[in-house]
């Protein structure tokens, strides 16, 4: 059954099949339905929550100095593959032993002045105490691909695993495009600060090195930071210029073990109030990297300074409220989960004033 | 199936693609720990509403309307499942009954449980049997949904006032001819105001040979094998076809009466005698002209006659069709507008002096637009004083608003068909054996040939059938100038 799950690519675009990687996606499957097994006629309390894979590795990073004078941008027109990745995890419901989480990941592109998508997902884990160290470490040596790895790690806590498990299949995405894109912009969701569990630093400068030597180029943008500069947020810091235009950030000083791969730019590449942290890696030269922008302004559709292909990647691995429903559906009937409604402790201690569960 | 939310009359019911429903349908919401369970009905079948359902349409439509190219790999198989969520629909139904001990009643107060509760599909002839929708004169109207066959009793079109209405090429005329030649077979004296000469041919099968209805369809057709004679005609007959079809003023009537009484006692009432009584009448020259040009009238519908021996055709097929039941068509097809009033007028005077003297029993009626032809105080004559005599009326109409909204109030029977226009839909609504939201939501969607039964006749289970197809002669084909070029 795994077997059949091979990737495939439309014919236009320019992955070589042989090299493909499919570990990952099937250990994805097989721990899924592994983990699935063991759920079978329990007890199923509905919720859901999305996890925001929120940048906490900023804490880690010492303040900045912003360069006064901003790269003024030209769009360039020129046929290039614009590529981005996105992942996301979502809690869908609660077992009397553990949480059914549900996790998928989008590679868009844009060739031609068309996009095209590939999804993988959603996968499905039923995570308990029990399973979770197995789970994490058999999907982080699949992708890691080394048994030295894991050891080193602990594996995390219940809540954590959505977003990690979504994490290791992000990187495994983003390590698919760097293998077989050539000549074109790979777009990370995110930063590109390494040298936690599951952004290895080792791992992050494998992928940059392969885009690299392929001629690609990573960018990647936060959609959220927490960098500032005079006590404001690196992205309020917006000059009298007329956009499109970059501001590089100087002086940053990450508290080991976390490593910045990429310089770190304030842009603002459309009109309006909007600006992004962008990432570029260190190892492209100054020119390459303006260069790369504005191959991107030139080649994707930007709306509010965001590009269209990251966008997309994001909408796409994204659950919408009725996804949920239908994989509470699906795995309710295909593992005879009965739905029950635990009682929300503080509506029913203090009624009206209640204002439900809140998770850290 | 789940019953989601209950709000008066109106029960919505939670159902996934698979469980096919459709308008109209009819639901059992039983309650096994009640012993009851609720009859609804199907009116509208709506999407329910999905959270982020907006979100997922626009997901896959981020190119400019074009859908995104794209794979996706799905290894549990859940897309299916989402789409499934995606087409969940809500079905808004209206409840009819409930049933408690095999017995039916119309009480809508006992709720079933949300989450106990079980839901089904009622089969048509599971509900014909609750609902005691049976009888010793079955007339099969036609397919129901669930293809079984919606079958109603002669019975409950006796004594009752119908109405069929529906825009033009639905079917109206099919159902009227299924109803009347079903009335003939149970020996029911029918007589059909045939406006456009539909019903002439109803002795014959479609490929033109006799049929078993041949000698029980008597065709008359005004001025050609349908005449009367003075001698037969009441004064007051007279009377009305000169003041209601011919508008004779009062004065000028009055002297219509010296001059009727005057010839009867000389017994001398004849079409020529009647002119010149007229002519030689000392009265006013303007009552004179009056008369005159109304007596002229008379002559040129070619109606009246003064061979007795020619006028007995009404009579003898009337009285053959009370032995052995039988239709009076009365073919007004070539007939003009003043005309057509003269020889209605004469019929329904006709048939009350019949009724009232007893030589007739009941007289199925069936008028195909009637307002073509009924002066306006002879609606509320019959739905009330007429149907006390015996002459229990269908109104055949693809205008519904023609018809008197005190009409649709007393209709014991609708047969709609399909229409379009809200103004049509709000007028058949104000009747008072309908609820306006089922007329309003089913019949907009009801295809060519099926029809939307309300009343007695169905005990008050509004029920979509598609009309029996009829083998006979119809003649109703619209004529069309390009039919051979085609």
């Amino acid at each position: 059954m795994i077997e059949q799950y091979t990737i495939t690519t439309t014919p236009k675009y320019n992955f070589p099949q042989p090299t493909i990687d499919t570990t990952l996606p099937q250990r994805l499957i097989e721990l899924s339905l592994h983990s699935l097994k063991h759920v079978q006629n329990q007890p199923f309390q509905l919720n859901q929550q999305t996890f925001q894979q929120t940048n906490s590795l900023e804490d880690h990073i010492q303040p900045l100095q912003p360069k006064l004078q901003p790269i003024l941008l030209k769009p360039k027109p020129e046929e290039t593959i614009v590529a981005a990745v996105d992942t996301s995890s979502i809690k869908i419901g609660e077992t009397s032993k553990g949480i059914l989480i549900a996790v998928r990941g989008a590679n868009v592109w844009k060739q031609n002045k068309s996009y095209r998508y590939i999804r993988l997902g959603p996968f499905l884990f039923h995570i308990t105490e029990e399973n979770k160290k197995e789970v994490y470490n058999a999907l982080r040596r699949a992708y890691f691909n080394s048994p030295h790895e894991h050891s080193r790690q602990s594996s995390p806590n219940l809540l954590q695993m959505p977003t990690r498990i979504a994490n290791l299949l992000e990187r495994w995405l983003q390590k698919m495009f760097s293998k077989t894109i050539s000549n074109g912009l790979i777009l990370f969701d995110g930063s590109l600060t390494s040298g936690i569990a599951d952004t290895p630093t080792q791992r992050m400068i494998e992928i940059l090195t392969t885009a690299r030597k392929r001629n690609n180029v990573v960018l990647a943008f936060s959609k959220m930071t927490s960098l500032r500069f005079n006590g404001y947020l690196i992205t309020d810091v917006l000059l009298r210029y007329k956009p499109p235009y970059m501001l590089e950030m100087t002086g940053l000083k990450p508290k080991p073990p976390i490593v910045l791969l990429g310089d770190v730019y304030v842009a603002r590449l459309t009109k309006g109030n909007y600006a992004f942290r962008l990432d570029i890696d260190k190892e492209v030269s100054h020119e390459h990297r303006i260069e790369a922008v504005e191959k991107l302004l030139g080649t994707d559709l930007f709306s509010q300074s965001y590009p269209e292909t990251l966008r997309l990647a994001h909408i796409l691995c994204t659950f919408t409220a009725n996804e949920v429903i239908a994989m509470q559906h699906f795995t309710a009937h295909r593992y005879g989960l009965k739905i029950i409604n635990r009682p929300d402790m503080h509506r029913l201690l203090f009624g009206p004033f209640g204002k439900g569960e809140r998770r850290s | 199936m789940k019953l989601y939310k209950k709000e008066s009359n109106i029960v919505q019911i939670l159902s996934f693609p698979n469980e096919t429903v459709e308008k109209g349908d009819y639901l059992l919401i039983e309650g096994a720990e009640a012993g009851k369970a609720l009859i609804v009905q199907v009116i509208d079948v709506q999407f329910a509403s999905i959270p982020g359902i907006l979100e997922e349409l626009l997901r896959s439509l981020p190119d400019g309307g074009e859908l995104m190219q794209g794979e996706d790999f799905d290894p549990l198989e859940i897309a299916p499942h989402i789409t499934y969520i995606q087409d969940a629909r809500l079905n808004i139904c209206k409840i009819r009954a409930t049933v408690e001990n095999e017995g039916l009643s119309p009480s809508s107060s006992w709720l079933p449980s949300r989450s106990q509760s079980a839901i089904r599909k009622l089969p048509i002839p599971t509900l014909l049997k609750l609902a005691k929708i049976d009888g010793k004169l079955p007339i099969v109207l036609g397919g129901a949904k669930d293809s079984s066959f919606l079958t109603i009793d002669a019975s409950s079109l006796d004594g009752k006032l119908n109405i069929i209405t529906g825009k033009k090429e639905t079917g109206k005329s099919y159902l009227s001819k299924l109803l009347m030649l079903n009335l003939i077979r149970y020996k029911a004296t029918v007589v059909v105001f045939d406006l456009n000469g539909e019903y002439v041919s109803l002795g014959m099968t479609a490929d033109g040979k006799r049929n078993g209805y041949y000698n029980k369809i008597h065709v008359l057709t005004p001025s050609q094998n349908f005449k009367i004679a003075l001698k037969q005609l009441d004064l007051h007959v007279l009377l009305s076809i000169l003041i209601h079809a011919l508008h004779l003023p009062g004065t000028s009537a009055r002297e219509f009466r010296r001059i009727w009484q005057s010839l009867k006692e000389r017994g001398s009432l004849a079409l020529r005698e009647l002119g010149e009584a007229i002519r030689n009448w000392r009265c006013n020259q303007h009552v004179r002209d009056a008369l005159f040009s109304r007596y002229y009238a008379l002559v040129n519908s070619g109606f009246f006659t003064d061979n007795v021996a020619e006028a007995m055709l009404l009579e003898e097929c009337l009285f053959k069709a009370r032995e052995e039941g039988g239709a009076i068509i009365i073919n007004l097809r070539n007939t003009s507008a003043i005309d057509r009033q003269i020889v209605v007028e004469y019929l329904l005077g006709k048939f009350v002096e019949l009724l009232t003297s007893w030589k007739l029993k009941a007289i199925f009626l069936f008028a195909e637009e009637a307002h073509l032809y009924l002066r306006e105080t002879y609606w509320d004559d019959i739905v009330t004083r007429m149907r006390h005599f015996g002459i229990f009326t269908t109104f055949i109409t693809n205008q519904p608003d023609t018809i008197r909204q005190n009409i649709y109030r007393q209709a014991d029977n609708i047969f709609l068909f399909n229409f379009t226009n809200e103004h049509d839909l709000e007028v058949v609504s104000r009747a008072a054996r309908v609820d306006a939201e089922t007329v309003k939501s089913i019949a907009v969607d009801l295809p060519p040939h099926y029809c939307l039964v309300l009343g007695k006749v169905v005990k008050d289970f509004p029920m979509v059938a598609k009309v029996k197809a009829l083998d006979v002669k119809t003649m109703g084909e619209t004529r069309l100038f390009f039919k051979d070029m085609n």
